[in-house]
């Protein structure tokens, strides 16, 4: 159909909104509660547009035949900023924060705003969970948290309570978030347009440890860091850096920096062990994988029949692994008592920091930092990161291969399980070791492969409401990888805000070609997996690998 | 009164002998509107319902009644609840709806035995095979809103949403549904089955200062002094509000025909009338109802959340003699914004009574300026 826009004739689709046909058209429209792939809600008014002379918000609205649009008159502006000036009077007076990924902040340098005639009314309570804090005074109700988790991850740990202006987002009953049945993936920090939502941060603890000369401290960089890290210094999305992350973080003072990589190795060969010996038993099937931590706080309030079935792999994730095997292997080998040990994991998650807080995983992981409070500290440093040279992770922890590196995306666990697997199963090589029908950002993906035999039906979802989906039917499967957050650790709660669809597809791109760039894919060729074996460990599912590297879980509340 | 006579089930039977179309048709000529105060042709609505495709659709009764000033409803549903009833059958058969909804006010749980039986009578003798069912709302006055009252029977939030799509495309459960008001369908029962109905006679909520307040049958333009004969005030009147949302204006002997109202800027769509007289301040009264729209503001969007409670802010401190008058230049101008750019009936009409008190009785808020 045809429309006027800002008095050009232009075609456009029935089906668009007035904010696409504008996004379009290369216009742009300040927007705070919009969010890409979910249904707009309408709520802030702040995309307000003309449409034949009636202000409509332009996210909601679908264009008529022949109306006109204007995106910018003074009727439109006058209306935003009135809006944006009633925003920002319930939004808390002092903040300080004033990132160019804070929206807010952005629009309020685009619309002239030059005084706020309110007085503040609200005054909350902050809420300061292990892993994502909450600062009610600075929310904006815009309701975008509220939605990510409920429609994107099936959680409904927080919801509006209240009417009006006592309208306020909060847990069940207004308990504090570490009370309720949160899971800590911190999708809710990725979409808050202003900063109300954010990660318990450690960056401090970090630099005191740093300052400490008695103190060895040791960093390890999850494998979906090098593809997003770049992001955070103006790289474009899908950038790897692994050499300069390395050399960063070098430069900042790190004793030695181990790739977390080579932990997805081991708990690979554990998994796969693992596996294997269910397939000889017959059972418990399915089998699934506990890697993601925001997954298995899901799976302790919501599946309880999952651990009375013994469903749950033992396997610790990937840097619990690392960091055992640091402050015993590395230390007895280096002669260091693992108390002057500090392990600092640089994850893409904020439910890592819960996890390694876990009495029951008795961690070797002191510090939980996220690839954003990473970036952080290399800009405290002031270290010019785009400049920097590669450099190599310390050898001695961090050799990995290209199945520890795909752990990074959604399907990436099971597909480096399968490569060990299929080969500690059938004593054959893997010809084929891309298993294409595991990867992509399908919400739940499946394939099967023969093993001596036996048909094996495998599954992977991610994202917590595809996650409730794909366990609705885990009869039909023997092995299901399940990770919390959209598009796995490259989509997590701790990497930078505000990814579409397509930087996530970017960064998994980038992901599959670090794999494939790598001459070792399989986590049983790693050499120094086979060392740590040789030495120190035995045998995967052995007497001191059941001890250091396996874990089991509780159930919890559901509410 | 045209309004209590019942239709025994007549109406029902004629309206399934001669089928939907026809029905719709009556509804049509005889120029039944909405009577919950938007006016929306009733045929309309039902026929747009009737040509949406669906395996499953629903008639809601809206009993929400929350408009201060307004309680018309309750006396039908007192008086004659039968008939109401019957006008809810007739609304699913034409549509084919298997289930009806009768959302009734919080406040008005007293009424749910006697609208329970009227159901169980009516229903079992109809013999239609439609189960309404009854809920009771929680006591929020946004709920009276279509969209949200469809949302709280769901269970959600009681919150509104944009529309489209409508309702009697996309409603409960997702599915084509009516939602009508009270008077409405009890008036579609009687204007198919009695020739002689007139669609002018509406039901006038009168209240405020008077000695014989209650609800009186009128031709929809009467003069105002006729109400006013009717009701007895105490004192010399001097302004009526229109319920709270359809605004005030200076009593002046008008016909209450849209244009009218219109022109003194209000609205009086569900024909309450709230007669002010001498002794009172209109600046108490803002103050009143101001408070009551940033109570009953659902929270959802920007303008109605924080605009309501600011807009009272104002109207506390003009009243405390502490404002300016640039506080009332910003009362005007949120007055205006929060009409212009909220999401839902409430917040658009939340302050009229502010724009037409500012409009026609400035003098009692600048008095009080410092």
């Amino acid at each position: 159909m045809k429309i006027k826009l800002d008095n050009k004739e232009i075609e456009c689709g029935q089906d668009k909104t007035l904010l696409e046909i504008c996004l379009q058209n290369g216009i742009k429209i300040p927007t705070l509660c919009y969010q890409e792939s979910l249904k707009p809600e309408a709520r802030c008014r702040v995309c307000l547009v003309e449409m034949d002379g009636k202000l409509v918000t332009a996210c909601s609205t679908y264009p008529k035949e022949g109306c006109s649009i204007i995106t910018e008159s003074e009727k439109v502006m006058k209306a935003r900023r009135m809006n944006i000036e009633l925003i920002m009077a319930g939004h808390v007076k002092t903040c300080s924060l004033n990132v160019s990924s804070n929206q807010l902040c952005t629009i309020l340098e685009q619309i002239g705003l030059t005084g706020i005639r309110f007085d503040p009314i609200r005054d909350y309570e902050e809420d300061l969970g292990s892993a994502v804090i909450r600062e009610d005074n600075k929310c904006i109700n815009c309701g975008r948290c509220v939605k990510t988790c409920a429609d994107i991850q099936a959680v409904y740990a927080i919801d509006f309570a209240n009417r009006g202006f006592n309208e306020h987002v909060a847990p069940y009953c207004e308990h504090k978030l570490s009370d309720v049945a949160c899971i800590k993936c911190g999708q809710c920090i990725l979409h808050c347009p202003v900063g109300a939502i954010r990660e318990r941060e450690h960056l401090y603890e970090v630099i005191k440890s740093l300052k400490d000369k008695r103190k060895k401290v040791i960093v390890q960089t999850a494998p979906s860091i090098r593809v997003t890290l770049g992001e955070e210094f103006g790289m474009p999305p899908g950038s790897l850096v692994t050499g300069k992350m390395v050399a960063a973080l070098r430069k900042c003072g790190f004793d030695k920096v181990f790739d977390v990589d080579l932990g997805a190795d081991m708990t690979i060969m554990e998994e796969a062990s693992e596996f294997l010996s269910r397939v000889k038993k017959n059972g418990p099937f399915p089998m699934i994988t506990t890697c993601c931590p925001g997954w298995i706080l899901m799976m302790e309030h919501f599946y309880h029949e999952l651990i009375d079935n013994d469903n749950m792999s033992t396997c610790k994730s990937p840097h619990e692994m690392l960091g055992m095997l640091t402050k015993t292997y590395y230390a007895k080998k280096q002669g260091i008592n693992p108390k002057d040990i500090v392990v600092v994991s640089i994850m893409p998650c904020t439910a890592k920091k819960f996890e390694s807080t876990r009495p029951e995983m008795k961690s070797g992981v002191n510090y939980v930092l996220t690839t954003r409070e990473c970036a952080k500290l290399i800009n405290h440093f002031k270290i010019d990161f785009k400049n920097l040279p590669d450099e190599d992770f310390d050898p001695s922890l961090g050799i990995s291969t290209g199945a520890g590196v795909i752990f990074g995306a959604t399907g990436g666990v099971m597909e480096a399980a399968l490569r060990t697997a299929y080969e500690f199963g059938t004593g054959e090589e893997l010809k084929k070791i891309e298993f294409h029908e595991i990867r992509g950002m399908n919400g739940i993906k499946e394939g099967s492969v023969s093993i001596k035999g036996k048909t094996i039906k495998f599954a992977a979802a991610h994202g917590g409401a595809n996650a409730r989906k794909l366990m609705e039917m885990r009869k039909n499967y023997h092995f299901i990888e399940i990770m919390a957050c959209p598009g796995g650790c490259i989509g997590g709660g701790g990497q930078p805000p505000h990814s579409t669809l397509e930087t996530l597809k970017k960064r998994a791109e980038a992901i599959y070609s670090a794999d494939k760039s790598l001459k070792l894919r399989k986590s049983h060729e790693n050499p120094i997996v086979k060392q740590i074996y040789k030495e120190f460990l035995g045998e995967p599912l052995g007497k001191k690998s059941e001890k250091i590297l396996h874990v089991r879980y509780f159930k919890k509340s559901q509410f | 009164m045209q309004i209590l006579k019942k239709t025994n089930l007549k109406a029902l039977e004629k309206a399934i002998k001669i089928g939907p179309q026809e029905t719709i048709k009556i509804l049509e000529t005889k120029g039944l509107t909405g009577r919950g105060g938007a006016g929306f042709p009733t045929a309309k609505k039902w026929l747009f319902a009737l040509n949406s495709q669906s395996d499953e659709k629903f008639v809601i009764c809206n009993a929400d009644e929350g408009e201060p000033g307004t309680f018309k409803d309750k006396f039908i549903i007192e008086n004659n609840p039968e008939t109401l009833v019957e006008g809810i059958l007739i609304a699913a058969t034409t549509i084919s709806a298997k289930k009806a909804f009768i959302y009734l006010r919080g406040e008005y749980s007293h009424l749910e035995p006697k609208l329970k039986k009227a159901i169980k009578l009516v229903t079992q003798k109809s013999k239609a095979g439609i189960e309404i069912e009854l809920v009771i709302g929680a006591g929020a006055y946004i709920c009276g809103e279509e969209t949200a009252l469809i949302e709280s029977i769901e269970g959600n939030r009681g919150q509104p949403h944009y529309q489209p799509p409508y309702p009697v495309v996309k409603g409960l459960w997702d599915k084509p549904t009516i939602v009508n008001n009270v008077e409405t369908l009890t008036c579609a029962a009687q204007a198919i089955l009695f020739d002689d109905w007139n669609t002018y006679l509406r039901l006038f909520s009168v209240s405020g200062n008077v000695t014989k307040p209650g609800v009186y049958e009128l031709p929809f333009n009467v003069k105002l002094s006729e109400i006013m004969k009717l009701a007895q005030p105490k004192n010399k009147v001097k302004a009526v509000y229109f319920g709270c949302y359809g605004g005030c204006m200076p009593y002046k002997d008008i016909e209450l025909t849209p244009e009218n109202v219109c022109g003194e800027s209000c609205i009086h769509g569900s024909c309450s009338i709230i007669v002010v007289d001498e002794t009172n301040s209109i600046l108490d009264l803002s103050y009143v109802v101001s408070k009551f729209f940033a109570y009953e503001s659902c929270g959802k969007c920007t303008p109605c959340r924080e605009g309501t409670i600011r807009a009272l802010m104002i109207v506390r401190k003009i009243r405390s003699g502490q404002a300016t008058e640039e506080d009332l230049k910003i009362l005007q101008e949120l007055g205006e914004h929060i009409g212009q750019t909220s999401l839902c009936g409430l917040g658009k009409s939340a302050t009229n009574h502010l724009l037409t008190s500012l409009k026609h009785f400035r003098h009692d808020f600048e008095e009080r300026l410092r």
